[in-house]
């Protein structure tokens, strides 16, 4: 290769490398960073993006530069040179991006021993997901919610499972995932580091209402989050029936699904339970306003609400459902 | 070979309906049968992207999108992109290696027509409540669904057979009715790519097979294979799935990429670079593409030490990968580019795959995959590899031997037009994509936050624009084949045997057995004379 062009080729180097550093370093497509997990995981993927860079317009140049500058010339029907390889050429191209991805799968490999590592004293959370809602439960507190709350700066073991199909927890702003599998407990382990409310996703498609499968997570202060917590214990102690029967229409997922405006729901893969109170009565003859609320609860295909499609809602909530919850839910549902 | 071509068979349009055991016949019911397939999975695409083109759900209900993504999915990936590829290699092989037939020309026309049935059950299954599991049918939620998920497996199992039996026969009639002198070192590329797929074939299939009977088993003879708590584990449909699925991607990709090593040194005018190391690298993508599949399931309930190893083989695949497309750039590099619509293809192939290789890279890295993995990011992913990739791989293809096909020229101007349609309407369908699932958008949703809805707007636009753009590839395709001026034998000037006889070709595809004295890229001047015959007008 003679003198000039090698000195253009290490230019042409050095610019890219420079590009790639400049995006590694300016270029942010991710959402907020809300957890010491997220802050390793950006550095990595803006590792990732600088190399990146550098080979996208690397090769994408490469190739602009060959169909601008090697084109036919109008009237030239001889060939290029008969070039069959180069040995040498191929060994650096065989070679480098081997070092690339060796490195690459190092660094991932740190940030995955990194980001798993143990801290004193975590808090312990017990998710289970069910079709469509999210169940958060805090054993050394005995409270079960539907919205995740986390202490500032302390880390969080979660212990993930399912009841039903496979879901997949995930919360961008945290930048971890893992999957609900039934028969499994799969753990999860976050540090919570910056004070917000953020959206939580499943993430594995788990069935007809898999879009609204959505919740939040609430990371306050350590005070904050104790109060949280006996706030949830004495609702849970001393809330009468209506109280119970809202707490299960959420815990239990009618929420992701039916709309109920006393409970603060918005669901519309069903329909509207809204005043199911005074129109569950006329629904099927032969039915009073209990046994049809009981019946759709228990096997919901025997009659599907005109405009639903049928066979979306789970058979399974007998046998979830202990008697006096499953009173609870109708005494409440009766009373809307 | 040096006689004259004889005169091409009389044309007759009805053997293309019936059981006919001709290579080339079968070649041409795979490629059109499948993209009715591809024309419907697209339609069932863009309903996709007209209800997410705006936040909020208003074209079809929760459950109408569910059918929608799996069936579209199965349909591209099963009934288009796999099948088509097949009738490539149907078509070419033969021909590329100097042979009269395949290997076993009735197994290769029952291949064939196990595909119509198959596709006839998928689409039968919307009329009886639709699979809607997505194409991944995980379980348990599979064993749960409505009966068409029954059909759904029936109709995978009946298209594995046929890739099995398919791959069987490419595989014994490259090894067994090479053209004397057609040695291994001088085997096209693409011929390479099918020998590498069908041992793909053969190998990963028949475990999808076994695993879709034991959902099949129990949903209706009420076994137990993936319950909980008697035995059964949801995660081993997982590894049986991913173990086909993942060497699949390689099924939709080696073959395309041999197409493209086929097309760029005759419109470079060069040889191909490194071709050694090209067609060796084939072979290792297939070997390592087997040892890779738990990288689907990263944030599956696994032991998260065995990912790993899976870390490290997915990353190792970038190094051929690699080769390929340096050495893509290698046979351009000081060529004389003429631009042709096959040409334009497979530079399109190149710059698009390189984004789904790349960003291949980001998903084997564990940390990176636990936030983008179920996201629009590998939507995006995907589909810059199947779409950007293998699917201009396939333009690329039906444009080049379009004239040794139908014994006509398509037109250049309906051809171009195509093909900036399509480039421009897949980077703008899937490029939105990665930017929305970094931010928090899962994939297999019909509804999504406020904030994504510009990117989705703008990856819908992109969406009906590739819509759009088979319309003039369909007409130029109808039109040509019916009025297209003729044809010659060899109208590329290119040096693999398809091209040394008429185009089409007749029955037996040689008047006599070729005979193979050089290699098959040896364009360029100084090029040996003593290659295929009639060598291309070759130096100064």
């Amino acid at each position: 290769m003679n003198p000039r062009r090698t000195v253009t080729l290490l230019i042409l180097t050095a610019v890219l490398i420079g590009l790639g550093v400049a995006v590694a370093l300016t270029v942010n497509l991710m959402p907020e960073e809300a957890s010491r997990q997220a802050q390793m995981v950006d550095g990595l993927f803006r590792g990732l993006m600088g190399v990146a860079t550098v080979i996208f317009l690397g090769v994408e140049g490469a190739l602009l530069y060959a169909v601008l500058r090697f084109r036919r010339r109008r009237g030239d029907e001889t060939d290029g040179l008969a070039v069959h390889g180069n040995n040498a050429l191929e060994a650096i191209w065989i070679a480098i991006p081997a070092l690339i991805v060796i490195v690459i799968s190092f660094a991932s490999f740190r940030v995955l021993i990194a980001s798993g590592a143990s801290e004193p004293q975590p808090l312990v959370v017990e998710v289970v997901g069910r079709q469509f809602v999210w169940e958060f439960r805090y054993p050394e507190a005995d409270v079960v919610s539907s919205e995740l709350h986390l202490p500032l700066n302390r880390q969080v073991r979660f212990a993930i499972s399912s009841d039903d199909v496979i879901h997949s927890l995930w919360i961008p702003v945290f930048r971890v995932k893992q999957d609900a599998t039934p028969g499994r407990v799969a753990e999860m382990v976050i540090t919570p580091t910056r004070a917000g409310r953020y959206p939580i996703r499943c993430a594995e498609f788990c069935g007809a209402a898999h879009t609204t499968m959505t919740s939040e997570v609430v990371v306050e202060s350590a005070e904050e989050f104790a109060a949280w917590l006996q706030a949830q214990q004495v609702a849970g102690m001393s809330g009468g029936a209506g109280q119970a029967g809202r707490q299960l229409f959420t815990q239990y997922g009618c929420s992701a699904c039916h709309a109920l405006a006393d409970a603060g729901a918005r669901g519309t893969v069903g329909p509207s339970l809204d005043g199911i109170g005074t129109t569950a009565a006329s629904r099927v003859p032969g039915l009073d306003a209990r046994a049809y609320i009981e019946q759709s609860i228990l096997d919901p295909h025997a009659f599907v609400a005109e405009g639903f499609p049928s066979g979306v809602m789970p058979p399974s909530f007998g046998e979830r459902l202990s008697q006096e919850q499953l009173r609870a839910l109708i005494d409440y549902l009766l009373s809307q | 070979m040096s006689a004259e071509p004889v005169a091409a068979p009389t044309s007759n349009w009805r053997r293309y309906f019936g059981w006919n055991t001709d290579h080339k016949v079968i070649g041409v019911q795979y490629m059109v049968t499948t993209f009715l397939f591809f024309l419907l999975g697209g339609l069932l695409a863009v309903l996709i992207r007209t209800e997410l083109a705006r936040p909020g759900q208003d074209l079809v209900d929760g459950t109408q999108f569910n059918r929608l993504f799996t069936n579209h999915g199965s349909l591209m990936i099963f009934l288009w992109i796999i099948p088509v590829l097949a009738g490539f290699g149907n078509y070419l092989i033969p021909l590329m290696i100097g042979a009269k037939d395949m290997a076993f020309p009735r197994l290769n026309a029952l291949s064939y027509w196990l595909i119509p049935p198959a596709g006839i059950l998928m689409i039968v299954s919307f009329f009886v409540g639709a699979a809607d599991t997505g194409w991944t049918a995980y379980v348990p939620l599979s064993i749960s669904a409505p009966d068409g998920q029954t059909l759904w497996a029936l109709s995978i199992v009946l298209l594995g057979v046929s890739s099995i039996l398919g791959g069987i026969n490419f595989i014994a009639t490259v090894v067994t009715m090479r053209a004397e002198g057609l040695t291994f070192g001088r085997l096209p590329l693409f011929v390479w790519g099918m020998l590498a797929t069908a041992l793909l074939m053969v190998v990963a299939t028949p475990v999808l097979s076994a695993g879709l009977v034991l959902v099949a088993m129990d949903r209706i003879a009420g076994t137990l294979f993936f319950s909980v708590g008697v035995g059964g584990d949801p995660i081993l449909w997982q590894n049986l799935f991913w173990f086909y699925s993942h060497p699949a991607v390689y099924i939709m990709v080696l073959p395309a990429m041999g197409i493209v090593s086929e097309i760029l040194p005759v419109f470079a005018r060069k040889p191909i670079f490194g071709y050694k190391a090209i067609a060796a690298s084939s072979m290792a993508i297939a070997i390592l593409g087997m040892l890779v599949w738990a990288h689907h399931m990263f944030a599956s309930g696994m032991d998260p030490r065995l990912r790993i190893p899976y870390m490290i083989t997915s990353m190792i695949i970038a190094v051929p990968t690699g080769v390929k497309i340096f050495s893509w750039l290698g046979t351009i590099w000081d060529g004389k580019l003429r631009f042709t619509t096959p040409m334009l293809f497979a530079l399109g192939f190149i710059s698009m795959f390189l984004i789904g290789g790349i960003t291949g890279i980001f998903l084997a890295s564990i940390p990176v995959d636990l936030h983008v993995t179920d996201t629009y990011f590998v939507v995006a992913h995907l589909h810059f590899v199947l779409f950007g990739g293998s699917v201009s791989a396939v333009y690329a293809g039906l444009y080049y031997w379009f004239p040794k096909i139908t014994g006509r020229m398509y037109d250049e101007r309906l051809g171009k037009a195509h093909f900036w349609m399509n480039f421009i309407g897949t980077n703008l369908a899937y490029l939105p994509m990665f930017l929305v699932g970094l931010l928090g958008m899962p994939r297999r949703v019909a509804d999504y936050a406020p904030e994504f809805t510009s990117l989705n707007f703008l990856a819908s636009i992109g969406a009906f624009i590739l819509a759009i753009s088979t319309v003039p590839f369909l007409y130029n395709a109808i039109v040509s084949w019916a009025t297209g001026p003729k044809a010659e034998a060899n109208p590329w000037r290119a040096r693999t045997l398809e091209w040394q006889t008429t185009s089409p070709p007749p029955a037996h595809n040689f008047p006599v057995p070729p005979h193979v004295t050089g290699g098959p890229y040896d364009y360029g001047e100084q090029a040996p004379s003593t290659s295929l015959a009639p060598a291309p007008a070759a130096g100064k």
